[in-house]
């Protein structure tokens, strides 16, 4: 308990040195609760109220509620594998911890709790409102929150028990000192293969069901249920505890989650030791011995200078981090998500995919914005604790926010160009906007790549600990609003092409006086865009300090 | 070479240096001194670019920080007291992308040069991150030696190093300046001070409360044979009378 609430008390003090990033933080929770809340409510309702539903609107919501904690509970499953590593075995405290008069055991339990407040914590949160919501549309009884509520607690605490097993194991199997690397890469590719394997499933298609055919669906769901599985028990102790009841399953729940966190504490303070002393075995092994000459693939980037090395320098850094690397898949899973999804829509009507191809145009934008948050936004920021080799170095804040963009530039624009013509291709739009898409494709790459690198310059985060982190931060929301008036001001310019060649196909020419305006309006924009966050970003770098303090 | 003039660095109310003046000529060695919060470090991140002063001027070279960065930098090499590298690159490529950066001419021979003294030529292909302390403040030494600065700045030389390898810095500072070069540095280690230094400058909450050779500290404090732990020590406590009254 004393260890709890050292670790309570250090983050109310972290609260209270920045109260505007918690009221930030509480705002933003308030406005998802309440937002969720609503939506469940209105959810519940409609179900309630279907034509011809009766009884089965129950189990819907109880399969439906069964189906949400499972997709929390694999999305816990995934975060925990490479936070327990950090947690359990990484953390700066534990020497600390362990020298205290305390038991390893108890150690390990309060490096537990961690664990699965840092994994489960946001599931949780975002449960909470569900489980309120539909308390208060079935006019539950005041123990439904109770119950409710632990076992929602209990709940996340099996993904988080089984993932910290699954760490423990990966220690003593991964090769010695790549256990977090293999575990980041075995999370990331598995999230990976799993959005694009939800979404080859195409569930639009249930939208083409008929009114029947979509009734025996719904029935069939209602009565899908594998009682083996925890999310069962969860939804099943929550629908008793609706009526009142203390059902079997919320104590089976409760049991087994506590048995389980508290064995992992247990196995992870045996294990420790063992792959503690592992780990070190990585330093010993002898390697090559001799000046290696650089690879051949450096000597033209080398060539470009101080900017050229940056890129080398960053590209080693990006093949060999699997927290960088790791963000490539989430972007080709992103990309296969998109591409997917428009392909699917590609329909007999030349009209209709004109229509689509139309949209094509807005969305790479937004797309784009999405990708670039993920990979150019971080790019400055990853310099890290390292800054200091460049800060000291006779090199300006431009230059290195240049040679950053540049890195960045090629993958981003063949992103978004290629995408842009493979879902043309594949849709079969008019030539008008099959020259638009990749056009488009490749200005917002060029934008988002600007502003990413840019702004990520302005506000950078040398303290983060992974890419992902770095833009929870003022900067990062900067960025994706201007990303997205980027993508709505292109959308616009684009809308006039797309509306005159849905109207008439064939009566609008790039070539035409109105088809240079509007490819110069999009190209100014992009340079806009592009150029004028990274300057902004490297005057805000060059009065950055190091080592404040 | 350095020369540090009425520089001032305040955050929020605390002013962590007040006013401090120094000059460290080409072929002298001047160690900061001070106990913890005195602003040795603060001091000399402003002379390294890592801080903006909120008052004064620092010159390498001639060459203003505020005014002419990249000439002034070009000119100091700089050894942290914390040395955080690249973790996923090996100690050879650090040094290459550092060389790159420098535009240092036969990098590849100075590199290797750089890691023999250092005694680093069988881990340089291994990542950094598999490094020791003691093996990651060798390599940042090569790194910040490895374009031949006129001026080099060192925070906590010794921190992690084993004996042989601090006999070797120590060493290497003294011929750094006995060559020429200008050398700064800050160090807890009065031992080191005594041995390398050619001036201390005594630092006490952000202010010059001595300066001067060991002899001229020995004066000041009216002993002939006074070691600098006991100058430090003395001059110190009267820093904080003074301060207290």
């Amino acid at each position: 308990m004393i260890l709890l609430a050292m670790r309570l008390r250090g983050a109310l003090n972290a609260l209270r040195r920045s109260p505007l990033r918690a009221l930030v933080g509480v705002i933003m929770l308030g406005g998802i609760f309440v937002g969720v809340l609503a939506a469940t409510r209105r959810g519940v309702r409609f179900l309630e109220h279907y034509p011809g539903i009766g009884s089965v609107a129950g189990a819907v919501e109880q399969r439906s509620l069964e189906a949400l904690f499972t997709v929390l509970m694999v999305a816990v499953a995934f975060s925990v594998l490479t936070g327990a590593i950090s947690t359990l075995y990484d953390s700066t405290d534990l020497p600390f911890l362990l020298s205290l008069p305390v038991g390893p055991a108890r150690v390990f339990g309060l490096k537990v709790v961690e664990t699965y407040v840092n994994s489960a914590l946001l599931p949780a949160l975002f449960t909470v409102p569900v489980l309120v919501g539909l308390g208060l549309e079935r006019g539950a009884p005041p123990g439904y929150y109770l119950i409710a509520m632990a076992a929602l607690l209990a709940l996340y605490a099996l993904p988080v028990a089984a993932g910290a097993l699954a760490a423990l194991v990966l220690m003593r199997l991964a090769p010695a000192g790549r256990a977090k690397e293999v575990a980041t890469a075995a999370s990331v590719a598995l999230a990976a293969a799993l959005v694009l394997g939800m979404r080859a499933l195409r569930p639009e298609r249930l939208s083409n069901l008929t009114p029947e055919q979509f009734d025996q669906a719904l029935t069939r769901f209602a009565q899908w249920h594998v009682s083996w599985l925890p999310s069962a028990w969860g939804s099943s102790a929550v629908w008793r505890a609706l009526s009142g009841d203390v059902s079997v399953d919320a104590l089976l729940l409760a049991v087994v989650s506590v048995a389980l966190l508290a064995g992992v504490a247990r196995v992870a303070a045996l294990a420790y030791r063992a792959g503690w002393f592992r780990s070190l075995d990585a330093a010993s092994k002898p390697g090559v011995v001799g000046a290696l000459p650089p690879a051949r693939w450096e000597a033209p980037l080398a060539r470009l200078g101080p900017a050229g090395g940056v890129v080398v320098k960053d590209l080693r850094l990006l093949a060999r981090d699997p927290a960088q690397w790791s963000q490539l898949l989430v972007l080709a899973a992103l990309a296969g998500v998109y591409f997917i999804s428009t392909a699917s829509l590609a329909a007999q009507m030349q009209s209709f995919r004109d229509l689509v191809g139309a949209l094509n145009l807005m969305f790479l934008g937004f797309l784009m914005a999405g990708v670039g948050i993920r990979t150019a936004f971080p790019l400055v920021s990853l310099e890290g604790e390292g800054f200091w080799l460049l800060r000291t170095a006779p090199l300006r804040a431009r230059q290195m926010v240049f040679a950053k963009f540049w890195g960045a530039l090629p993958v981003m624009v063949l992103l978004g160009g290629g995408l842009g013509v493979a879902v043309a291709g594949r849709l079969g739009v008019a030539p008008v906007l099959a020259l638009a898409s990749p056009i488009a494709g490749v200005c917002a790459g060029l934008a988002a790549t600007g502003l990413g690198v840019g702004l990520g310059a302005a506000f950078p985060r040398f303290d983060a600990t992974s890419p992902a982190e770095v833009p929870l931060s003022t900067g990062g929301l900067l960025y994706m609003a201007f990303a997205l008036i980027y993508a709505a001001l292109t959308t616009l310019l684009f809308a006039f092409p797309a509306y005159r060649t849905l109207r008439a196909p064939g009566s609008f020419h790039w070539g035409s006086t109105g088809g240079v305006v509007v490819l110069a309006a999009v190209a100014a924009l992009t340079l806009l865009w592009t150029v004028l966050p990274l300057l902004f970003g490297s005057a805000r770098l060059a009065r950055y300090e190091s080592g404040r303090g | 070479m350095i020369d540090v003039r009425r520089l001032v660095k305040t955050y929020g109310r605390v002013r962590a240096v007040d006013d401090v003046s120094f000059r460290v000529q080409g072929g002298e060695v001047v160690a900061l001194l001070g106990p913890n919060g005195a602003g040795k470090s603060t001091t000399i991140k402003a002379v390294t670019g890592l801080l903006r002063p909120t008052g004064g001027t620092v010159s390498v070279g001639g060459h203003a920080l505020e005014r002419a960065p990249l000439e002034a930098k070009a000119l100091l090499g700089y050894v942290p007291d914390r040395p955080y590298l690249y973790q996923k690159l090996t100690g050879r490529e650090l040094l290459r992308f550092l060389a790159r950066l420098r535009r240092v001419g036969d990098a590849e021979a100075k590199a290797e040069a750089w890691l023999a003294h250092f005694d680093l030529q069988r881990s340089a292909n291994e990542l950094i991150e598999t490094y020791s302390h003691g093996m990651r403040q060798k390599l940042t030494f090569a790194a910040a030696l490895l374009h031949d600065p006129p001026a080099l700045v060192i925070d906590e030389p010794m921190v992690g190093l084993d004996p042989r390898a601090a006999h070797d810095v120590r060493h290497l500072m003294r011929q750094r300046a006995d060559e020429g070069g200008a050398v700064l540095l800050t160090t807890h280690s009065m031992e080191v001070a005594e041995a390398v230094a050619d001036r201390v400058l005594l630092l006490h909450h952000g202010r010059v409360v001595a300066s001067g050779t060991m002899e001229e500290l020995r004066r000041r404090v009216g002993v002939e044979d006074a070691t600098l732990e006991a100058i430090f020590l003395q001059l110190t406590e009267e820093a904080a009378r003074e301060a207290a009254a």
